[in-house]
Parts: C-alpha cells; structure tokens; sequence
C-alpha cells in the first residue's frame, strides 16, 4: 500500500471521528437500538390475553366452563361484567381483548340435550392480540364441542369410549419450525436493530462525496491530484471497515447475551454482512454524488433506507405483495439482506440457496458505484466547463 | 397579522425555492403512503403454500389433504412428497407449512386408536407464523365436525340427530372492528401518523438551522418583531400543509384502499389539529435550538422505526418494561396513534379518549411554550461579518468556507 493511499485511508478515518454527530450515531446509534428492541420484546410472547366472561346463566355447568376457560393458556380471565352492553364497553375503551358470553339457561338446556350456542368476541382493532385471541378461542370451540357432543352421545345410551372415539381418534398435533416459541424477540429485535445500523451507515455512506465537495479542502484534493477513483476507493474501505465493526457488538450482544438464534454461524453472517455494508456504501455514494449538498444527501438515503423495512418483507411478507412492487423491493439491497438475514438466523439453508442473496448485493453495488462514478464524472465536466 | 403573512410568504417560497424540501412536504407523505398501501393491498394471507407428505395414501388422509387443499387461505404445492422435500422446502421457503400424515394412519382410525396427524409451520417470520396457525385451527375444526359426523352416521344415527349433536354446543366468534382480521386496517393508520410525524418534524426542523446556516437568522433575532409572530410566520404555511395532508391521506386510505375510518369526524379533526400543533411548535423548537441541519436531519430521521415499534400500536405496551412504556408515554405518537384507533375503528366518544385529548392538549402547550420561549438577544448567537448579508454572496461564502472570497 502506497503512502498516498495510507494518507487517505487515515483522513478519512479522521473525518468519521471529527463529525461529531456522525460519530455518536456510528458508536451508539445501532447499540441503544439493540437495547431498545429488546426491551420493547421483553416478553417474548403475548400469553395472558386480557379476557372477560358475562355469564348470564350462573348455573354450575356454567361455573365449569367458567374454570375451564380460566385455565386455558394464552387466556386471562380479569373482568366479570354484569351484561352483554358492559362487555361491549370495556372491549370498546381496551379493558379487555376477548370476551365469553354464556348465554341464560345455558346449565338447563345442556342437561336436557338442546342445543346452546356460546358467543366469543374478539377485538380485531390490534391483531397482534387478535391472532393469538383467535386461535386460543378455536382450541376452546373445539374441546367445548367435542366434550358437550361425547356428553349428549352417553345421553342417547352409547358407550362412553365409542362416543370418545366419534370425537377424538385424530389428534392434529401443531409443531412450529425453527422459531418453536413463536417468540418475537427472536424474530424481530436483531432485524430492527440492524435496520437502525443500515440507517446508520446510510448517513455516513452519503457524507462519501458530498461530504468532500461541500468542504474548502476538496480543492487542496483536486490540486493534489489525487485519483477520484483513489481517493473514494480509499473512503469506501474505511467506510465499510467501520460498519463491519460497528455491527460486531450487535451481533454479540444479541447472539451470546440475549441467545437469539444464529443458525448459520458467526462468520457466514459476518461475511453476508460485510457484503451488505459494501452495498450499502454504494447506495450512500450514489445518493451522495446525485446530491447538492450533505444535507440533501442524508434526505436522500433516508427516503430510501427508511421504507425499506416494511419493503423487507418482515412487517409483511414478500411473496404477498404485487408482483410489480415484489420487483422494486429487489432493487434494495435492504430487501436481500434482510431476507437472507432470516433464512440465515433461523433455517441456514445452505449456500446453493444463498449465493443469489450474497451475489445480488454485490450486484447492485456494482451498479450503484457505476452510476455514482458516471454522475461524479458529469459533475467535474460541468465544474470544468462553467470553469472554463 | 401583516408582518406574521410576510414571514409566512417567506417561508412558502422557501418550500418552493428548495426542490428537495419541496417534494419532502408535498410529495414524499404520499409516495410513503402509496408504497405502504401497496405492501398491504392484499391485507389477508392467501394462497398459502403447503407440502403435504401423505405416508398413507388411503381414503382416510386424502380427505384430510382435500380438507386443507380447499380451505381458502391454503394451496397444496404438488412437488412436495416426503419429509427430506418438507424439510428442505420450509428451509428455502418454496412451502410455509406441512401436514405429515402418519403410515396406517386409516387403519389406526378404524381401530379407533389415537393417530396423529402433524401440522407443522414456518414461525421464522411470525407473520406467517401466527396466521397459518389460526387458518389451520379452522381448517382442523372444520375437519372434526365433518369427521365426527361420518363416525355418527355409523353408529347409525339420522342426519337431523347427527346435527344437533354437533351442535349442542357451539361457540360463534365474532371479531370486532376488523372483522377479516385485514393487516391494512391494522397497521396503514398508524403508518400515516407515523409518516406526518416524521415528515412534519423534518420539515420544519429545518426551518430556523437554514436561516442559521444562510446567516439570516440574525436579522430576525434584531428586529422588533416579537416571538409568537416569527413562530406563528414560520409554523403556518407547515401546518397548514401538514393539516391538508393529514386529511388527503386519510380521504385516499379510506377510499383506495378500503381502510376501516369512521367515528366521529369532529373528533378526527381535533385531534389531527391537535397533533399538527405538537409536531410543528415541536420541530420550530428543535430548529431553533439547533446549530446545523445535518444533525436535525440524521437524529430525526433515525427516530422513526423506534417511535413505530415502541408506540404500543403493534405490540401492547402492556408487554414491555415499564420504565420504556412510561417513557414511551412522553411522546406524542403513542397517544395520538391509540386514540386514532379508538375513534375511528371502534367509534368511541370524547368520554374514552378524554385522556388521550387531555395529553395532547398539554404536549400541545408544552410544545408551544418552548417553541415561543427562544431567546432573542444578539449576543446569544455568534455575529461573524458575513451574518450581516443574506445574499447569496453570504451563502456562497458560508458553503465554500471562504475559499471563494
């Protein structure tokens, strides 16, 4: 490495350190996030879905169902309005997620083999909770079901193992692959917190020319006679040296002290990052050398780098967006990354299924340092020309 | 009023003058929001691709594979077979669930001996996790009542008893305010306050570091025009636009996208006012108490996921530490996203987001008050000689650092 080169890469690394601001959000900004998510996910699952019971009917079969609902998992029993209008009230203002109306008579007409019908409610407005309330009501019917209809099949003189068999020969059992918890802070705290870093370095990669043109010393470096190529080659490598690193403590505090799943291993997900703030670095370079000033080219990467999350596919999946907008999202190396962040965190399905994800990063930073470089070169002529 | 108009004129064409804030006000909150409405057009999972590993191959287990294959939410993809293709199929996401039906599976059934069907999913992405959880629930509910009802039929009973057996007790759900359980009712709404957050704050935030920045703030601080009328100049032409896109938005959600706004429409409008009030006196304040636009821009802009993820709107706030849910409680978007849902999904009055009313009217004042409070003395802020043009001579001088001089 020449002593120009040295001297390059080493201001460069001193740019960094002198933008205050820059280096607080580098140092920190991916770290408090880190910490953030997790405490946000602290809870891991949503389990006690606040409920509510209006028995109309105060017998004791109602009394059981009552119990029964009380020991159902994901369900916590903590109101007992008076009528159907106060359930309706407490769902309305948020006091509670589900509610169970047992309907009057409900004791009587079971004992005597008329039908009854239960009503659930669920409040659809969050479905965070509404899914889980969903699906814990679904278990209910079907065990509530299964049990009144061995009950009235023993009623009409039918032994009791052939009415349990009508009923329960076939048992679904459920079994949720590599997140078996089904816990979100597995599934989600590494994701936002490396969307904070790729922020991050979006605001450092748009400093890469910007940065320099905006300064009295970018006409010391064109005295100079340094390289372009040299002189943002030398940027890039800092660059992306000081994202690598920056996410290092990321990955560790996540992976060794919060045990969130690394399927992969540390090193592939290492290198599929360094990959990543390769592209990234691109981005921030074009974005960079299409803006005005440094200002403009923070706008610039932010428009991109903040849509891009729900464009990843982790709010809502890919393959259930338009094709046309499943397309646009490729062209972020935000939507590669964090696809195959998943796919390595949880499932490493190995590296005939993940080369097209680390080759279409390198793809796009091809293309994107193609046109910064095109868009560098037209900006010079044009200086040159009004020069001239 | 005429010297808050000539401060506003100002501004506006300042908004004009600068293409880039020009599109950030007027065209960004709908591009984020026609982006956003496309990723959550379909708002309900469909199609959701199943491996069926059917190790039986009776009459028995291809009822069980018809059973999902007709289900709405589920489509069985033929290429998978055996559990090695199951396995690497969930592993490269070709499939997102699996049914495994065991060997003798129709025999153990006729024997009346427990058999167990597996379903497994992908809970990788808890998106399709959760759901395809609760669509097969209901596809396997579904299953019972059909299958109990053959098992009847031998035991030889009528197809009227058969029906009031299975129904002798039964549970009907009914799911409140969203009733298709649809995503884009979910989560547009807080995304459209999120957008006029962050679009609102940027825009504004900027408004007092470019007058620094262009050495022309000092000739507000020496006039004699006081305070409220620099922030009410400043402020209105962003309210009014922040105002106006706040109901464009909501106007195109609901009719474009078919999300769920109702409620009381006065109460829409206070609070939208309400919340237009905070982010402009709060971003007017943050401006004045910045030096440099770059660091407004990159902290501001850096604020928008955590404000998202810890505002309660997704996950309850409930389910965090309580020292982050009370601090979470100090910002705005937390209020104004509940008491949103709570109007206009749920129809709910005065009376139930009086809280909600009561906080952001005091964030309201609060915002407004350290916006109002900045100091005007001269010796408050650095004077150089070039503070005293605003010219573009004092601009070129400032960007180029004195080198054109």
């Amino acid at each position: 490495m020449s002593l120009q080169q040295m001297t390059l890469l080493r201001r460069e690394v001193l740019t960094i350190w002198r933008d205050r601001s820059l280096r607080y959000i580098l140092l920190f900004g991916a770290l408090i996030a880190v910490l953030l998510f997790l405490a946000i996910y602290s809870a891991q699952v949503i389990k006690a879905i606040p409920t509510a019971i209006v028995d109309l009917d105060h017998s004791n079969t109602s009394l059981e169902l009552t119990s029964y609902i009380r020991n159902t998992e994901n369900l916590q029993v903590i109101a007992y309005p008076q009528s159907f209008e106060d359930l309706e009230d407490l769902i309305r203002q948020g006091g509670v997620v589900t509610g169970i109306v047992i309907p009057e008579n409900y004791g009587r007409d079971i004992a005597l083999g008329r039908q009854t019908r239960l009503l659930a409610i669920i409040d659809g407005s969050n479905m965070i909770y509404a899914t889980n309330a969903s699906s814990a009501i679904l278990t209910i019917a079907r065990t509530i079901a299964a049990e009144a209809g061995i009950k009235t099949l023993v009623g009409h003189g039918v032994q009791y193992s052939d009415a349990q068999a009508a009923y329960q020969t076939i048992d679904f059992q459920e079994e949720p692959w590599y997140n078996p918890a089904l816990n979100y802070a597995y599934f989600l705290v590494l994701a936002l917190a490396l969307n904070i870093w790729q922020q991050c370095c979006i605001l450092s990669a748009c400093m890469t020319v910007a940065g320099e043109t905006g300064r009295a010393s970018w006409l010391q470096i064109r005295a100079a006679g340094f390289s372009r190529l040299r002189l943002f080659a030398c940027k890039a490598v800092v660059q992306v040296v000081a994202f690598v690193l920056v996410a290092l403590p990321v990955y560790l505090l996540a992976g060794m002290v919060f045990s969130i799943p690394m399927r992969c291993g540390f090193l592939a997900l290492l290198l599929f990052t360094a990959l990543f703030a390769v592209s990234l670095q691109s981005v921030g370079t074009l974005m960079s050398s299409l803006a005005r000033n440094a200002v403009d080219a923070s706008r610039f990467g932010m428009i991109i780098a903040l849509p891009s999350f729900v464009l990843s596919g982790y709010t809502w999946p890919l393959e259930a967006m338009p094709r046309w907008l499943q397309l646009l999202a490729r062209v972020f190396p935000q939507t590669w990354f964090f696809q195959g962040l998943n796919y390595l965190t949880f499932k490493n399905p190995g590296w005939d299924f993940m080369s097209r994800y680390f080759l279409a990063l390198l793809a796009i930073a091809c293309v994107c340092y193609s046109v910064a470089a095109v868009a560098i070169s037209h900006n010079s002529y044009r200086v040159r020309r009004a020069g001239s | 009023m005429r010297q808050v108009w000539g401060i506003a004129v100002y501004e506006v064409m300042h908004i004009l003058k600068d293409r880039t804030l020009m599109l950030m006000v007027f065209l960004v909150p709908f591009l984020y929001a026609a982006l956003f409405g496309a990723v959550y057009a379909s708002g309900v999972l469909t199609g959701i691709p199943l491996g069926v590993v059917d190790l039986d191959h009776s009459a028995l287990s291809r009822e069980v594979v018809d059973t999902f294959g007709n289900a709405q939410h589920f489509q069985v993809v033929p290429a998978v077979a055996t559990y090695q293709e199951l396995e690497r199929a969930m592993a490269t996401g070709v499939v997102r669930a699996g049914v495994i039906i065991p060997v003798n599976f129709e025999q153990q059934v006729s024997e009346h001996r427990l058999s167990q069907v597996e379903l497994v999913y992908d809970s990788s992405n808890l998106i399709w996790g959760y759901n395809i959880r609760r669509y097969a629930l209901t596809v396997i509910n579904q299953f019972y009542q059909t299958h109990a009802a053959a098992n009847l039929i031998g035991l030889g009973f009528t197809g009227k008893e058969i029906n009031d057996i299975l129904d002798t007790v039964s549970l009907n759900t009914e799911i409140w305010y969203n009733p298709a359980l649809n995503y884009c009712n979910f989560l547009f709404p807080g995304l459209i306050l999120l957008i006029l957050h962050q679009i609102g704050l940027l825009s504004i935030g900027l408004t007092v570091t470019r007058e620094k920045e262009r050495h022309c703030w000092l000739h507000y601080l020496g006039s004699a025009i006081p305070r409220w009328k620099i922030v009410a100049g400043k402020c209105l032409p962003y309210f009014l636009v922040n105002f106006c896109n706040y109901a464009l938005l909501l106007w195109l959600a609901s009719s474009f996208l078919n999300v769920d706004i109702g409620g009381s429409l006065p109460l829409i409008i206070l609070l939208g006012a309400l919340y237009d009030v905070i982010i402009t006196s709060a971003g007017f304040a943050i401006s004045v108490r910045s030096s440099d636009s770059l660091v407004v821009t990159r902290v501001l802009m850096l604020l928008s996921i955590p404000i998202f993820f810890s505002s309660g709107f997704t996950w309850p706030l409930a389910y965090m530490q309580p020292l982050l849910a009370d601090l979470v409680r100090l910002m705005p978007y937390p209020w104004m996203a509940e008491a949103f849902r709570l109007v206009s999904q749920k129809g709910a009055g005065a009376g139930v987001i009086a809280v909600n009313l009561l906080v952001l009217g005091i964030m309201a004042c609060l915002s407004l008050f350290f916006a109002l409070n900045f100091s005007k003395r001269l010796n408050s802020w650095r004077v150089r000689p070039q503070d005293f043009y605003c010219n573009d001579h004092a601009r070129r001088v400032s960007e180029t650092g004195g080198v054109s001089c």
